[in-house]
C-alpha cells in the first residue's frame, strides 16, 4: 500500500511537470493573442497603449497622451470583435469536442443536427422581409434552435438505434432548411439583399458590436462552465450508451443536457457572427494531438486552441486585405490542410 | 443472496419476447454461466440483470432490494457489466479506461481525485496490468482488453461482475489467462455471471451453469448435473459427447465435444459388426433414424441407392421414396421421384423459370401432383424393414410443404429403420426433431 502511494505521488508528480507549463500556455497563448490582435489592424497601435486604453476605464488618468480616436477605435471596435473571435473559437472547440465524445464519432461538431442550416435559413428570412441587424440575430438564434430541435425530436420517433438516426435526421434537417435558404436567395433582390444574405452566410465579425455581443457572453459562459464541468464524464458517454449505463451514468439526460447547452452557445454563435465552419471539426483534432483523447485534459485545451485559432483567422481576415475576407472562407481554406495534416499524423486511434 | 432473478420476462417489441420467465440466485463468491445458442437472450438476460434493460414482467432484486429502485449510480456501485468487447472511438489509456471505474463513485459534476488514483492503481496492480497503464487501450491485445475491463470492473468496487462472452476472439493462452483470473478472483469473494459459448470453461470454472434456449430456461444446477449430452444436444441442436475423466472412484465431466457424423460405408451392412450390421441385426427395441448427411451434391442419394441394392441383396425389404436428379450433360435439370415398392418414376420438379408462383424453392418449381402422389406412397406402404426418404430439405423443415407424409412417419415411428436424406445446413433443424438419430456422412 506504501509503494502504492508513492507511485501515485510519483506519478502525480510526473503529471504535474508537464501540466505546469501546458496550462501556462493554454492560458497565456489566446490572453497574448487577444492583445496582439488588439494592435493590429489599419490604424497601428502599440500593445503597451492598448493595454493602457484597456486600464483607462478604471484609472482614466492612465490613458492621457493617446489620441482619442485610438482609444474610440480599442473600446468600440476592435475589443467586442477580437471578444466575439475569442468566445466563439472558444466555443466552436468545446462544442466540437463534446460532440464528437457523445457521437462517438471524430468527424462531427455541433452543426450535426442542423443548428447552422436553420440559422442561416433564419438570418436569410430576416434579411430579406427586414434587413434589421437585430433582428437578424433574433431570428438566426430561434431557427438554429428550431433545426435542432427538428432533428432532435424527429429521431425519437424511431425505436432503434438512436445515434445513427439523430445523425441521419440532422443531416436531412440541415438539407431541408439548406434547400429553403436556397430558395429565399432565388426569390431575392440581386442588387440589396441577395449580396446580403450571401455575405452572411459567408461569415464576418465586421458587425459586432457591444449590444449584440451581450448575449454571446452570456450563453457562452455559461456553456462553457457546463461543459466544463461534465468534461471527465464525456470519455464515459464516448463509449456508447449501454457502457455509460452500466458504469452508473444517465446517458440520455446527459446527452440532453450537452446537446441543449452546445447547441444555445452555437445558435447564439452563429447568430453573431454568420457561418463559420471547420473550426470545431479541426481543434478537437489539434487538441488530441496535443493531449491524447481525454476529456478532462482534451476539454480546456480545444477551447484555448479554438480561442487562438479563430483570433488569428480574424486577424487574417482584417488585415491581409484592404477590404475584408469572409471568416468562413478563410476557415475553410486554412482549416481543410490543417486537418489533412492532422488526420496523417494522427495514430490510428485518434 | 446478493443478486436474485424472480420469473422475468422481456420483449424489444410487443409480441416478441426473447427472455421468458427467467428465475435465477447468485451468492456471494460464486460464479454462474448463462450457456446457448446464438440470439437465445443471454445479453438480453444480463442486461436485465444489470438493470439497463427493465424486465416487462418478474423483478430483479439487488441485495434484497428491487434493482428498479437504485439510482443509476447506486446500482452501479452494487453489479458491474462488461459488454463484449468492442473498439472505442477514441485511443484512451488503459489507466483512463480504468478511471471510468470510478464514475458511480464520484458526485456527478466531479472528477477522480487522489484517492481515486489509488484505487485504480490498486486494480490495475492486482490484475497485473500496471505496465501496460499508460498504453493506448485500442492498442494492447484483446485478452489484456479483457483484462483492463475487468480492472475497470474492480475499480467501480461492485461485489457482482456481470461478462457478456468474455473470451470471444480470444486466442487459447489469454483465454485461460482471463478466466483463470477470473477464477482467482471469485475465490477471493467476488459473484459473476458470464454469457459463454465455451461449455468447457463452463465444466472448469462455474459452480452453477444456467442453459437457456430460445430464451427459456432449459436447466439451471451444478455444472456435473448439467452438462450432460442429453441437455446439450437439446440446448444447441447438435448432437454432443460429453467426455468422463475418473478421479478417485468418482466419473467426472471434463470435456464437451460435437458429436461428428459417422462416415460409413453401404456395404458395411453386410459386415459383420459394422454400424449398419448392428442396427439391422438388433432388429431392434425401437426405430431407428439414421440422418444421411452431406454438402448439396456429395452423393447422398447414390448413397441411399447402393444402400438399397445392400438391403436387397441381404433379404431386407425396402419401402419409400428416392429422388435423384435429372441431368442434361452435366447440368441437374430436374428432379425425379422413384418409389420404392412400385418401382414407378415421375418428374418431380424442374428448374425455375421467372415469375410463376406455384410451389417452389428459389431453384426449383415443384409439380404439387407429383408431391401429392409421393406422399400418398409414402402414407400407404407400411411395416417393411427399411425406409427410405430422399430427402428432407427446406421445404419440409422450414415451409412445411413438400413430403409431409414422410415427416408424419417419421415422427410416428412407423419404420424399422428409415434413411432419411437430410443436408448439413438443415441437420440442426433433423436432430431439434429427431434427437436420438444416428448421423452418417455416407460414403461409397
Amino acid at each position: 500500500m506504501k509503494r502504492l502511494q508513492k507511485s501515485a505521488a510519483s506519478i502525480k508528480e510526473e503529471y504535474s511537470i508537464r501540466k505546469v507549463p501546458l496550462y501556462l500556455i493554454l492560458i497565456g497563448l489566446p490572453l497574448g493573442l487577444f492583445v496582439l490582435s488588439l494592435t493590429l489592424g489599419r490604424y497601428q497601435i502599440g500593445p503597451i497603449d492598448v493595454l493602457k486604453v484597456m486600464l483607462s476605464p478604471i484609472f482614466p488618468s492612465i490613458a492621457e497622451g493617446i489620441p482619442d480616436i485610438a482609444i474610440q477605435l480599442i473600446l468600440r471596435v476592435r475589443l467586442p470583435r477580437i471578444l466575439a473571435a475569442l468566445l466563439i473559437g472558444a466555443s466552436y472547440g468545446a462544442t466540437g469536442t463534446a460532440f464528437q465524445a457523445i457521437f462517438k464519432n471524430p468527424l462531427v461538431d455541433s452543426n450535426i443536427l442542423g443548428v447552422t442550416s436553420g440559422a442561416g435559413f433564419g438570418a436569410a428570412l430576416a434579411l430579406l422581409f427586414f434587413g434589421d441587424q437585430w433582428l437578424v440575430q433574433v431570428s438566426a438564434f430561434v431557427f438554429g434552435l428550431l433545426a435542432v430541435f427538428l432533428s432532435f425530436f424527429g429521431s425519437r420517433l424511431y425505436r432503434s438505434s438512436p445515434l445513427l438516426i439523430l445523425t441521419l435526421m440532422g443531416i436531412l434537417v440541415g438539407s431541408f432548411f439548406g434547400s429553403l435558404t436556397s430558395l429565399l436567395k432565388y426569390a431575392a433582390d440581386p442588387l440589396d439583399s441577395l449580396p446580403a444574405i450571401t455575405f452572411w452566410l459567408l461569415g464576418s465579425l465586421n458587425g459586432i458590436t457591444w449590444q449584440n455581443l451581450l448575449p454571446l457572453i452570456i450563453l457562452t459562459i455559461l456553456g462553457l462552465i457546463y461543459l466544463w464541468v461534465l468534461r471527465w464524464r464525456l470519455n464515459i458517454l464516448s463509449l456508447g450508451d449501454a457502457e455509460a449505463s452500466a458504469l452508473g451514468v444517465d446517458p440520455t439526460r446527459m446527452k440532453l443536457g450537452i446537446i441543449l447547452f452546445s447547441t444555445l452557445m452555437t445558435a447564439v454563435a452563429v447568430s453573431a457572427s454568420g457561418v463559420i465552419g471547420w473550426v470545431g471539426l479541426v481543434i478537437p483534432h489539434a487538441g488530441r494531438l496535443i493531449v491524447g483523447p481525454e476529456h478532462k485534459r482534451l476539454l480546456p485545451v480545444s477551447i484555448s486552441l479554438g480561442a487562438a485559432f479563430l483570433m488569428i483567422i480574424d486577424d487574417l481576415a482584417r488585415t491581409l486585405l484592404p477590404g475584408e475576407i469572409p471568416l468562413g472562407v478563410l476557415t475553410g481554406l486554412i482549416g481543410v490542410p490543417i486537418l489533412v495534416l492532422l488526420m496523417r499524423r494522427s495514430r490510428t486511434g485518434w | 443472496m446478493l443478486l436474485e432473478a424472480a420469473n422475468i420476462s422481456y420483449a424489444y417489441l410487443p409480441g416478441k419476447t426473447v427472455l421468458h420467465d427467467v428465475s435465477l440466485q447468485l451468492n456471494a463468491g460464486e460464479t454462474l454461466y448463462v450457456l446457448g445458442k446464438n440470439g437465445c437472450g443471454k445479453t438480453t438476460l444480463l442486461s436485465c440483470l444489470g438493470g439497463l434493460l427493465k424486465p416487462n414482467a418478474g423483478r430483479v432484486f439487488l441485495d434484497s432490494t428491487l434493482i428498479a429502485d437504485f439510482s443509476a449510480s447506486e446500482r452501479a456501485k452494487r453489479i458491474g457489466l462488461i459488454p463484449q468487447m468492442h473498439t472505442p472511438a477514441f485511443a484512451y489509456t488503459v489507466r483512463q479506461m480504468v478511471m471510468m471505474g470510478r464514475a458511480p463513485h464520484l458526485p456527478w459534476l466531479g472528477s477522480p481525485t487522489e484517492k481515486d488514483h489509488l484505487i485504480v492503481e490498486e486494480a490495475l496492480e492486482q490484475i497485473g496490468l500496471l505496465e501496460l497503464q499508460d498504453r493506448p487501450y485500442t492498442e494492447v491485445s484483446g485478452g489484456e482488453q479483457q483484462l483492463v475491463l475487468i480492472a475497470r470492473g474492480l475499480a467501480q468496487k461492485c461485489p457482482i461482475l456481470l461478462m457478456d462472452e468474455p473470451t470471444a476472439h480470444l486466442d487459447l493462452s489469454n483465454q485461460h489467462r482471463v478466466m483463470e483470473i477470473v477464477h482467482q478472483l471469485g475465490q477471493q469473494g467476488l459473484s459473476f455471471i458470464i454469457s459463454s459459448h465455451e461449455p468447457n470453461d463452463a465444466l472448469a470454472y462455474a459452480d452453477n451453469v444456467l442453459l437457456l434456449s430460445g430464451g427459456w430456461v432449459t436447466e439451471v444446477g451444478k455444472p456435473q448435473d448439467v452438462l450432460t449430452e442429453t441437455l446439450l444436444s437439446s440446448v444447441y441442436d447438435i448432437q454432443t459427447e460429453v467426455i468422463y475423466q475418473h478421479e478417485n472412484g468418482a466419473k467426472k465431466a471434463r470435456a464437451v465435444l460435437p458429436r461428428r457424423p459417422l462416415v460409413v460405408k453401404p456395404d458395411s451392412l453386410q459386415a459383420e459388426g459394422s454400424f449398419l450390421n448392428k442396427i439391422f441385426k438388433k432388429r431392434i427395441e425401437k426405430p431407428q433414424i439414421i440422418l444421411v448427411t452431406g454438402l448439396s451434391g456429395s452423393g447422398k442419394t447414390s448413397w441411399c441407392t447402393q444402400m438399397i441394392k445392400e438391403a436387397v441383396e441381404s433379404g431386407h425389404s425396402v419401402e419409400g421414396i428416392l429422388s435423384p436428379g435429372i441431368f442434361e450433360g452435366n447440368k441437374k435439370t430436374g428432379i425425379e421421384v422413384i418409389d420404392l415398392t412400385s418401382g414407378e418414376r415421375k418428374r418431380l420438379a424442374r428448374l425455375r423459370e421467372e415469375g410463376r408462383g406455384e410451389i417452389s424453392t428459389p431453384r426449383w418449381v415443384f409439380d404439387p401432383n407429383v408431391l401429392d402422389w409421393a406422399n400418398q406412397r409414402l402414407q400407404n406402404s407400411t411395416g417393411r424393414d427399411l425406409l427410405i426418404i430422399d430427402e428432407l430439405g427446406p421445404l419440409e423443415f422450414l415451409r412445411n410443404k413438400g413430403l409431409l407424409a414422410g415427416l408424419e412417419r417419421l415422427d410416428q415411428g412407423q419404420f424399422e429403420v428409415a434413411c432419411v436424406v437430410v443436408r448439413s445446413s438443415l441437420l440442426p433443424k433433423a436432430l431439434q426433431r429427431w434427437p436420438d438419430a444416428q448421423v452418417v456422412r455416407g460414403q461409397l
